[in-house]
């Protein structure tokens, strides 16, 4: 009895006392806050700066079926997975024929809505990056980590980049910054022109900071410049002022005291040990335990693959999505397949393919390629469900290209150097040198697209040189037609997805589009 | 609070009951109308704690009987009665039925018992005679259909598949909207255990006595935290206190799936890829090795071969006691297999209860201990993948042979053979049956539900109670997923070349999860209740203190394939090693009651309560939550208390606040900013671990909803011919956590929850029961119900819409369904479809409603898929020893998504794009030669959802005396008989309007017995 009335005067005394309230600040086991993470793992922020690096190429940071942005379908989330979509499909290299919702809309360059998810998906990548690496950048700023300014300078690099793809698929949005990440109230509408200057500003001030040489596949001075100088080529585009100036001032830093060599072979350079190539400045990197991801070269290499036409085994897979094919406004470019002594030419399946793209949606119209494939370029290979072939977002390659377009559009340098690289492009692929008298632009955009093409380029470039959107150059499919049609000049950028401009009021749709 | 436990189990053990034998007093107690014997009936000598129950024959027996000593019979419906006993020894009591039953139920209240004439709130209660027979799997199964305002709508056939419960409408967008769960004062959790489908399935359904459901605030408002979304208080079978009584019951269940999908046989389908697709005709059938060049064509029906017809049973047994001579006690055990209509979809559970009553020092300390334990075990399957994968698989292809030297155990697959590795690579869709047959994945659960509740009187102030109540919910899951040999999906390669060798194959185990989910309650509160007399006649006051603890933690082991070998390997994260995972959610409230009754006929209920939830950040963790009812009992007014025609009268007015906070899907520490370590497939700069900055809000705080309710409760005309009650209401749920958009960039990732919206429920909810005929020999009665609710989305964080969850279209993930302001929760976004003069869909042409001249979102409206209405209806008939009883009910309006067509409507279904091999489609003239963008979210896919079930049917005889004093009854009956309905596909009952890879119901024909002795 006493122990009855005992309890019941501890259960009035918790009446007024409420002496449970401490069990109200729960606290969590597995997941850690920054404080406790620092203390725990010596290396936990080079660990969350590695997580910003990933957010280009993995869907999530628990495998690929983790995904980082609220989605339907996790691997199809990913940024790399998102350029290749929005910078190729929608061009004259490569089309895909699954025709998921949206997908044909890239593929065909035609009816392009707010709907459409995979516009979305690049956008609400950009603004996963942005305020992830800004909310790091913040909170580093408090910490004494040893390589705290390395790691806030590669951190700013990374928003950069992320805000490159805003200004050049979008053409505007939102700038959040370190200054007023925070606020909760929507941001105003930033335009190309202010995300430009942002960029521009945030580069330069961390040319300075980063080192020559970074470990492979962290940014370094080459990746930053480099990024700078696509930014100042494309500057016309952009903001309606030419910086092709700029733009050869920092492509010849990165050739000149990159340190970076071209690779002997072509094909080192998309293989799965292209980490060894000498030529990668900037890799979003894959590896096929470690780094997975259906968003990554997985998609490149397995989007290509398919049992009914290709060994795919011997390419490194174990499955073949039959998605991508190239058109022949990318291996038309070599001439004849079969007579062309030119490296580059022999990296399209042409067995049980017909060279004309009848019907997109027909796996064997069109060549699938086999740029990107998941074997070792020198020794022996082993097959698996996921690629280790690193992205090279940013190669040498480019880099010699880009000097020489600068040359021809009045950047200043020489026209013997620009011909210098255009050549060392070339013949390192068996490819003949040109003359000087050869190199004009279109030379140019179509050697670009003979190197470059499926690696993310290939729309920005097509719009620079005036050939993407009107009736002036025509691919198949452009339009929605077998033989291409003039697509209208609203086409120079993409829609902004209904859900942002849901989200935020003060986002207005690009014009032509709802 | 654990030294509490012990303390009050260490008391009840202590305490020993002992009786003195005296003089005994015998008899039987009878029905005065019917001459019938009354078992039950509650026989106590007024005074004292000594008592007994009459068995089934109305019999009893009383020890310890002193002259001048009252002994009170009294039983539920039934007038009391008094005897004084003066030495007899034999009796006969006839006691007459109350002329009103509706006086005499008591519900629920929430810490507490009121009777239903004295409850204010809107309330229901559903006992045994009401609920659904036949085959019964979860205690859902039993109140589907039978209360106004509850909505439950189950996601298809499968065992233990998890049923919706919706009451008065849908009140929360993202944060838990199914109403608490209250079982014999233990609030069970709404979060599943893992291998869980249905957090009913785990009480046994025949051990359950009454659902007592609150609806409005006024009567919700005492959970306060976590009754938003409504309360559905569980009550179990008592024990008694006279002779012991048991009953055997047992029930065979045969189930068959009524209609398949009509998708092409192997000779139309053969017929149509030649007239469309001539260029695809090599891809049927299967290569003839006798004849090169030529193919063999099967005739598969693959639906065949996943579904099976379905025998299941069910068996319980009960002891009813007095043990130590009177402290009532009654013990269940029981035992289910169901079989899943799709293959190996089996589901077992072994149930046993225990509850015992004592009370102590003349019935002022009572005791009450519940103690359920259940043990089930299930072989889930993949649903989706094995009915998408049965529709979706040529019928030309054969279920056995033809793999390469018969690799894959005997079951056909088709293959191609990649000659620079030497590797026979599996090609196209894997074979259906091989994929369910070939895998196990047995998902066992282990749980104890228990309480104790101590209810003590004060000796010096018998009008104050003290009750404490420690419940205990615990459970502890494993899951198990294994391969057989020669499994296809466990068919790998290593480096050999040579065809014969380079292939293996990796059975056992593929996925292990065990977890552990151990949840506590404990309640304090002090009652003072006061009868008096004047203007105030009742007082009661209640005030009290609540404490619930939920602690979910586990750990899981991975397995990937080493890319050389092809071996299945543990998939180690070297910084979390086993994958565990933990979370812990505390909440704590005060709470108090007052209840003022004035004259007898003006009650006032009035209810605060304070929450606090761990889920929010301190200084937003409070939530104040206040509630009034009000009832007039209008039969208690002169002007009608001697009304013949009127029995009972009462106008009930309420309005209350109650709060949500359980946003656990998105983790247990949402407002804090976290880091998770990635896993070992997520890692990317070589030779470092990463983490995860994860999204969160700071500024999450409760979700409240606010009801405002009116309501009558009658019982009119001679034996209660027509009673019922209706009750009008509005709810107003403000600060609704729901996961948006945020601005893009201004926060760690692109939606997440938010206290960002608004919604208004509004509804009519009316029952009634009839009592036609109520006689000696026969009686009949028909039970009806309606329900109509109207949601309304008000706001949405200044957004005019937000995708709903679980609103994408299957395959490309096309969202269909949103929340839009102005409209009803889950509406689907749909352009107008035209049609054609044979009312035909014309391809990609819609109605221009905006009328720009162009086919836009602006074009698009919304369709509401949620139905209105809905009703259920039934009958008893009593004859003599026969019984019959049927349960019906349905929706009328509400839409649904006919996938099926979307999905295999189009005919180029049959030439897929991703895989190389063919795809069936459904059987005839197809309007679509393909589904173009704009048409998927066509509203021609958008059909009418009402329709009509016959829930349960049932018809029993009774065998009085089988064997000395042992009753049996024996019953035959079925489960969904027949479904009415104008949707052209399988089954339009579907809670989020998107009919895709349904697990059909099956229609299921059920016998059984039932002995008491």
């Amino acid at each position: 009895m006493k122990i009855i009335i005992r309890n019941l005067a501890t259960a009035c005394l918790l009446l007024s006392l409420g002496s449970c309230s401490n069990e109200l600040d729960t606290k969590p086991v597995i997941e850690q806050s920054f404080e406790n993470l620092l203390q725990q793992d010596p290396n936990a922020a080079k660990g969350l700066l590695s997580r910003m690096y990933a957010t280009f190429a993995l869907t999530g940071g628990n495998g690929p079926d983790s995904s980082d942005i609220v989605t339907t379908d996790a691997g199809e989330s990913g940024f790399l997975r998102g350029i290749i979509n929005l910078q190729d499909f929608t061009t004259d290299d490569v089309k895909n024929r699954w025709g998921d919702d949206g997908l044909d809309q890239l593929t065909t360059t035609n009816n392009w809505t707010q709907n459409n998810k995979f516009f979305r998906y690049l956008f609400d990548r950009v603004y996963y990056t942005v305020p992830q690496t800004t909310n790091l950048i913040l909170a580093l700023n408090n910490t004494s980590v040893p390589d705290k300014a390395l790691y806030i300078s590669e951190l700013r690099f990374l928003r950069s980049l992320a805000y490159y793809y805003m200004i050049d698929c979008f053409g505007k949005g939102v700038l959040v910054t370190t200054e007023n990440y925070g606020t909760t109230s929507p941001l105003p509408e930033a335009s190309r022109q202010e995300l430009f200057n942002y960029v521009e500003a945030e580069l330069l001030a961390i040319e300075d900071e980063l080192p020559v040489t970074n470990e492979y596949g962290r940014a370094n001075k080459s990746a930053c410049r480099m990024l700078l100088a696509k930014l100042y080529l494309n500057a016309q585009v952009y903001t309606g002022t030419d910086r092709y100036a700029d733009a050869l001032t920092y492509v010849d830093k990165v050739i000149t005291e990159g340190g970076y060599s071209l690779a002997p072979n072509f094909q080192q350079n998309f293989s799965a040990d292209n980490n060894t190539s000498p030529e990668i400045i900037f890799p979003l990197l894959a590896d096929a335990l470690s780094s997975q991801s259906y968003g990554n070269t997985t998609y490149l290499v397995n989007g290509n693959m398919n049992t009914e036409t290709m060994p795919i085994t011997s390419f490194g897979c174990t499955n073949g999505w039959g998605g991508h094919r190239a058109t022949k406004a990318w291996y038309g470019l070599f001439g004849d397949l079969n007579t062309s002594t030119d490296a580059r030419a022999q990296l399209f399946w042409t067995s049980g393919h017909s060279y004309e793209m009848n019907d997109y949606k027909t796996w064997t119209d069109g060549y699938p390629t086999t740029k990107f494939r998941n074997t070792n370029f020198s020794g022996s290979s082993s097959t698996s469900n996921f690629s280790s072939t690193d992205f090279p977002l940013f190669r040498l390659a480019d880099a010699y290209l880009m000097y020489a377009e600068c040359v021809l559009r009045g950047g200043g340098g020489t026209t013997a150097q620009a011909l210098t690289y255009v050549n060392a492009v070339r013949t390192r692929s068996g490819a003949s040198a040109l003359a000087s008298s050869d190199l004009i632009l279109d030379v140019i955009i179509d050697e670009r697209g003979r190197e470059l093409n499926f690696e993310g380029h290939r729309r920005t470039d097509l719009i620079r040189f005036g050939r993407f959107t009107g009736g002036s150059y025509l691919w198949p499919w452009k339009g929605g037609v077998f033989n291409g049609t003039s697509i209208p000049d609203t086409y120079n950028v993409f829609p902004l997805p209904l859900t942002a401009l849901d989200a935020n009021p003060n986002l207005t749709q690009n014009p032509g589009f709802n | 609070m654990k030294t509490i436990y012990k303390k009050l189990l260490f008391l009840f053990l202590l305490l020993p009951i002992s009786v003195l034998a005296q003089n005994a007093l015998s008899g039987v107690v009878l029905d005065k109308t019917s001459g019938q014997p009354l078992p039950g009936v509650n026989v106590v000598i007024q005074g004292s704690s000594t008592g007994t129950s009459t068995d089934f024959d109305g019999k009893f027996k009383v020890a310890g009987l002193k002259s001048g000593d009252v002994v009170v019979f009294s039983f539920i419906g039934y007038n009391s009665e008094n005897f004084k006993y003066s030495g007899q020894k034999e009796i006969i009591i006839s006691l007459e039925e109350s002329s009103n039953q509706l006086q005499e139920v008591v519900v629920q209240v929430g810490y507490g018992t009121a009777k239903k004439k004295d409850a204010t709130g809107s309330v229901s209660v559903i006992s045994t005679k009401d609920f659904n027979k036949g085959a019964i799997l979860s205690a859902d199964q039993l109140l589907v259909g039978k209360a106004t305002g509850v909505r439950i709508t189950n996601s298809g056939g499968e065992p233990d598949t998890a049923p919706n419960i919706r009451i008065r409408g849908l009140s929360s967008l993202n944060a838990e909207a199914s109403p608490l769960i209250v079982i014999d004062n233990v609030p069970i959790d709404n979060r599943l255990a893992a291998g869980q489908g249905n957090a009913l399935s785990l009480v046994n359904p025949n051990d359950i006595e009454s659902f007592t459901i609150l609806k409005d605030a006024s009567a919700t408002a005492i959970y306060g935290s976590r009754a938003s979304n409504g309360v559905i208080i569980i009550t179990t079978k008592k024990g008694s206190s006279g002779a012991p009584q048991f009953n055997y019951s047992s029930n065979f269940a045969f189930g068959k799936v009524n209609d398949l999908i009509d998708v092409r046989d192997g000779v139309s389908f053969a017929q149509f890829v030649t007239d469309n697709y001539p260029q695809h005709i090599d891809k049927l059938g299967i290569p003839d090795v006798n004849n090169p060049g030529q193919r063999i064509l099967y005739n598969t029906n693959w639906q065949d071969q996943i579904f099976r017809n379905t025998i299941s049973q069910d068996h319980n047994f009960s002891a009813r006691a007095a043990i130590f001579g009177d402290v009532p006690f009654r013990a269940s055990i029981g035992y289910n297999n169901t079989q899943g209509a799709v293959k190996t979809n089996d589901y077992s559970r072994i149930s046993a209860s225990f509850k015992v009553t004592p009370s102590y020092f003349d019935k002022h300390l009572k005791v009450d201990v519940n103690a359920k334990g259940l043990s089930s075990k299930k072989n889930a399957i993949d649903v989706g993948g094995t009915i998408g994968a049965a529709l979706d698989m040529d019928p030309t292809k054969p279920i056995f042979g033809d793999s390469p030297n018969n690799r894959f155990a005997g079951y056909y697959q088709e293959t191609f053979y990649d000659a620079t590795t030497g590797r026979h690579l599996i090609q196209g869709a894997l074979n259906p049956l091989a994929r369910l047959m070939q895998r196990e994945r047995p998902e066992s659960i282990d749980k104890f539900l228990g309480n104790i509740e101590l209810d003590y009187k004060m000796h010096f102030l018998p009008d104050l109670r003290a009750v404490v109540n420690f419940g205990v919910e615990s459970s502890q899951s494993s899951i198990r997923e294994k391969f057989a040999d020669n499994s296809l999906q466990t068919y790998q390669f290593n480096t050999s070349t040579d065809p014969d060798e380079n292939f293996l194959f990796n059975p056992g185990l593929n996925y292990y999860e065990r977890q552990t989910i151990d949840n506590k309650t404990l309640d304090a509160y002090l009652v003072y209740s006061k009868k008096l007399s004047g203007f105030i006649t009742r007082v009661e006051m209640q005030g009290g203190h609540n404490f619930q603890s939920f602690v979910n933690q586990g750990f899981s082991e991975r397995f990937q394939y080493n890319i050389t070998t092809g071996i299945r390997e543990p998939n180690i994260n070297p910084q979390n090693p086993k994958n565990k995972y933990y979370g812990k959610m505390t909440l704590e409230s005060y709470f108090g009651r007052a209840n003022v009754d004035i004259l007898d006929k003006y009650l006032l209920t009035m209810t605060i309560r304070a929450d606090a939830s761990s889920l929010f950040p301190s200084d937003r963790r409070w939530g104040y939550f206040p509630a009034v009812g009000l009832a007039w009992k209008l039969k208690e007014e002169s002007f009608l208390k001697n009304s013949k025609s009127v029995n009972d009268l009462k106008i009930r007015l309420g309005y209350g606040v109650t709060g949500n906070s359980d946003i656990r899907s998105q983790g247990y520490y949402p407002y804090t900013a976290l880091f998770s370590p990635g896993n070992q497939n997520g890692q990317y700069l070589p030779g470092v671990n990463v983490y995860s900055a994860n999204a969160f809000n700071p500024n999450l705080t409760w979700e409240k909803s606010a009801t405002t309710n009116v309501g009558l409760d009658f019982d009119l005309f001679k034996k209660g011919f027509l009673s019922g009650s209706i009750d009008a209401y509005v709810k107003k749920t403000t600060d609704l956590l729901a996961t948006v958009s945020f601005p893009p960039g201004q926060f760690l990732t692109n939606q997440f929850v938010n206290n960002a919206a608004a919604m208004t429920n509004k509804g009519i909810e009316v029952s009634l029961l009839a009592k036609i005929i109520t006689s000696d020999n026969m009686n009949w009665s028909i039970n009806g119900n309606v329900s109509y609710n109207e949601g309304n989305v008000d706001e949405i964080n200044g957004a005019s819409r937000i995708e709903a969850a679980g609103g994408r279209l299957p395959g490309i993930g096309r969202q269909l369904i949103y929340h839009a302001v102005g409209e009803q929760p889950y509406s689907a976004w749909v352009f107008e479809q035209v049609y054609d003069n044979a009312g035909q869909p014309i391809p990609d042409v819609f109605v221009d409603r905006n009328g720009d001249g162009d086919i836009t979102d602006g074009d698009k409206y919304y369709v509401a898929v949620t139905p209105k209405l809905n009703f259920g209806f039934g009958t008893t008939f009593n004859y003599k020893n026969f019984d019959f009883n049927a349960s019906f009910r349905g929706q009328l309006g509400g839409k649904v998504y006919n996938s099926v067509k979307y999905q295999y409507g189009s005919e180029q279904k049959v030439v897929p794009n991703v895989s190389s091999n063919l795809s069936n489609n459904l059987n005839g003239d197809l309007p679509f030669v393909t589904i173009a963008e704009n048409s998927v979210v066509s509203d021609y896919f958008m059909e009418n959802a009402t329709f009509l079930r016959c829930e349960s049917i049932s018809l029993g005889y009774k065998f009085d005396k089988v064997i000395k004093s042992a009753s049996m009854r024996l019953y035959v009956g079925a489960n969904n008989l027949f479904l009415i309905t104008k949707y052209s596909g399988q089954d339009p009952e579907n809670f989020n309007g998107i009919d895709t890879n349904f697990y059909p119901r099956p229609r299921v024909f059920n016998m059984g017995v039932n002995i008491d002795f």
